[in-house]
């Protein structure tokens, strides 16, 4: 693989179109009892713990330049296997995570003739590829992404406007510590970027930590401006349907302009194409071999199984698309493992054995 | 050579597994514009208005107990390949719309086939028969109805709009688009009172 280390802002950047996706996906997630206000209030809970989550990450970039697991590897060379293992695990867990409600929503929602398992191959085939040229050609990609997730983003909302009712819908705060916990736990999803920075920023130059903040910020605005035109635009149409941002972009109109969905689906595609591919690259770095095309077709292989499983067995897609294992999962690989490490490299000897591999 | 095989995989992949085997072809598809829905001997009648380039009409009238039924009895009976996302305008004559309004909405808001923002008026018989005489009628009331819309923003003009009204317990009453023909096309805002 280059040696060639490309702008953190580029991963940065990408990073931050992942998290946006996770409101594409957005299938009940947040809860209904709940009023518009006090989702926002829980949305910058949970971004404000995404933003925690990303410390101990940072930490260890801007202390050595390299990334997590290379750190892992070199200060405690005997946890290499059973931190491959949880990694490994992990990124399985977030592309099947993204994977089912993909394919779901998709023969849902836009064309039902269509097997979801169809669907998870070749957008599994097109990832395969994607992963074996890197992480540098795919945050190239996300620049691409960026341009379209603005225009969508732009006639979504354009096309709503008119159909805002403010007097059905107010501005109160209502809402219980179930729905709290339900929301809360909801917004730490996009803490998933964090493990991939964590395992893929070894790449990257010109780290500054405003960049991950930045991100966050972005990601919280899409996210206000996506459940301000559901609950605003949509109102209550929005909780008899699944998907409800597919809803948004469908009711969205434009003068006599309409068919915004299929924007919204080509987004939807990218976005999940890119994590899944970023998760692949991620998965094979875990594993020790980045980007082998031996590795990458082996994970692809076991996300297509674990996909093909989910479709068909209800439990186990439940447990896939779990929001709080999920959420757990990732506050583990995200931050607790991490941090053990940043404690562990103010030994005098992890810090020697850092710097020389800084210096090398 | 492994890159090229990639492409190559992903190509034939896409080309033969692209699911369109059983897929509706465009050209036979028979794409529903607009629905009225009109009384005849006592029975509600469903009017589908398929997408056509003739000057006249092409329908096809379902009498059924609500357009839930109706869709049914035309998917299994009368039009085959119905295809109902392209639906633009639901047009309910006056008088019945305790019987079908809120349960008509109620349904559609749960099909994901449907688009939320297409147009709901209500309307006398003699526009349902203008509605059946000519295809560009149709232009004319969406324009009209958006006019209203904006002279009036307090007028529901589409299920979305009408659906939330009905849910809300803010409102015991909202108002509808209504159109009536004497001569010439008229539309004006009217009461629903929420039972």
């Amino acid at each position: 693989m280059s040696k060639v280390r490309f702008s953190s802002k580029r991963l940065l950047l990408t990073l931050m179109l992942c998290a946006c996706s996770v409101i594409l996906l957005q299938n009940y997630d947040i809860s209904e009892k709940s009023s518009f206000v006090f989702d926002i209030l829980c949305m910058l809970f949970g971004l404000a713990i995404c933003f925690v989550l990303f410390i101990p990450s940072v930490i260890i970039k801007m202390r050595t330049n390299l990334d997590f697991l290379t750190v892992a590897r070199t200060v405690t060379p005997k946890l290499k296997i059973p931190l491959a293992v949880l990694y490994s695990l992990y990124f399985v867990y977030a592309a099947e995570f993204f994977l089912l409600p993909y394919t779901d929503m998709f023969s849902k929602k836009y064309y039902s003739d269509v097997t979801p398992c169809l669907i998870a191959l070749i957008l599994l085939s097109a990832c395969v590829y994607a992963a074996l040229k890197g992480v540098n050609v795919i945050t190239r990609f996300g620049i691409f992404l960026f341009v379209f997730a603005l225009i969508t983003n732009l006639l979504m909302f354009g096309g709503s406007i008119g159909t805002l009712d403010f007097e059905l819908y107010g501005f109160e705060v209502t809402g219980s510590v179930n729905d709290f916990i339900k929301n809360t736990v909801y917004f730490i999803i996009p803490a998933f970027i964090v493990t991939l920075f964590a395992c893929l920023s070894g790449k990257t130059k010109n780290f500054k930590l405003r960049q991950p903040l930045f991100a966050l910020i972005v990601t919280g605005l899409k996210y206000g401006l996506i459940m301000f035109f559901i609950w605003f635009s949509l109102g209550d149409y929005a909780s008899k349907q699944e998907y409800q941002t597919f809803i948004l972009a469908r009711a969205a109109r434009i003068g006599f302009f309409g068919g915004i969905e299929s924007l919204y689906l080509a987004l939807a595609t990218m976005s999940v194409f890119m994590i899944i591919s970023l998760v692949l690259c991620a998965v094979t770095k875990s594993a020790g071999k980045e980007s082998d095309i031996k590795y990458v077709i082996i994970f692809a292989v076991i996300l297509f199984a674990a996909h093909m499983c989910g479709s068909y067995l209800n439990s186990v897609k439940e447990i896939f698309t779990n929001n709080y294992i999920f959420a757990v999962f990732t506050v583990i690989t995200a931050a607790v493992i991490p941090m053990m490490y940043v404690f562990a490299g103010r030994k005098s000897s992890a810090r020697k054995t850092l710097h020389s591999i800084n210096m090398s | 050579m492994r890159a090229r095989l990639c492409i190559v995989l992903i190509c034939l992949s896409a080309v033969m597994l692209s699911g369109c085997q059983s897929s509706r072809k465009i050209e036979t598809a028979q794409i529903i514009e607009n629905v009225t829905i009109s009384e005849r001997n006592g029975q509600t009648l469903y009017t589908f208005y398929i997408l056509s380039s003739a000057d006249t009409p092409l329908k096809t009238e379902i009498p059924a107990g609500s357009f839930e039924q109706a869709c049914e009895l035309a998917q299994n009976q009368y039009i085959p390949n119905i295809s109902l996302s392209k639906l633009e305008l639901l047009m309910i004559e006056e008088h019945l719309i305790d019987r079908v309004l809120k349960t008509d909405i109620e349904y559609i808001s749960t099909q994901p086939s449907f688009s939320p923002s297409a147009f709901v008026a209500l309307c006398d018989s003699k526009t349902i028969d203008k509605f059946s005489e000519s295809t560009r009628e149709q232009d004319l009331i969406e324009e009209q109805l958006i006019l209203l819309k904006k002279n009036n923003p307090d007028v529901s003009i589409n299920y979305l709009s009408v659906f939330n009204h009905f849910e809300s317990e803010k409102t015991n009453e909202f108002r509808v688009g209504t159109l009536s023909f004497d001569g010439e096309l008229k539309i004006s805002g009217k009461k629903v009172i929420k039972s």
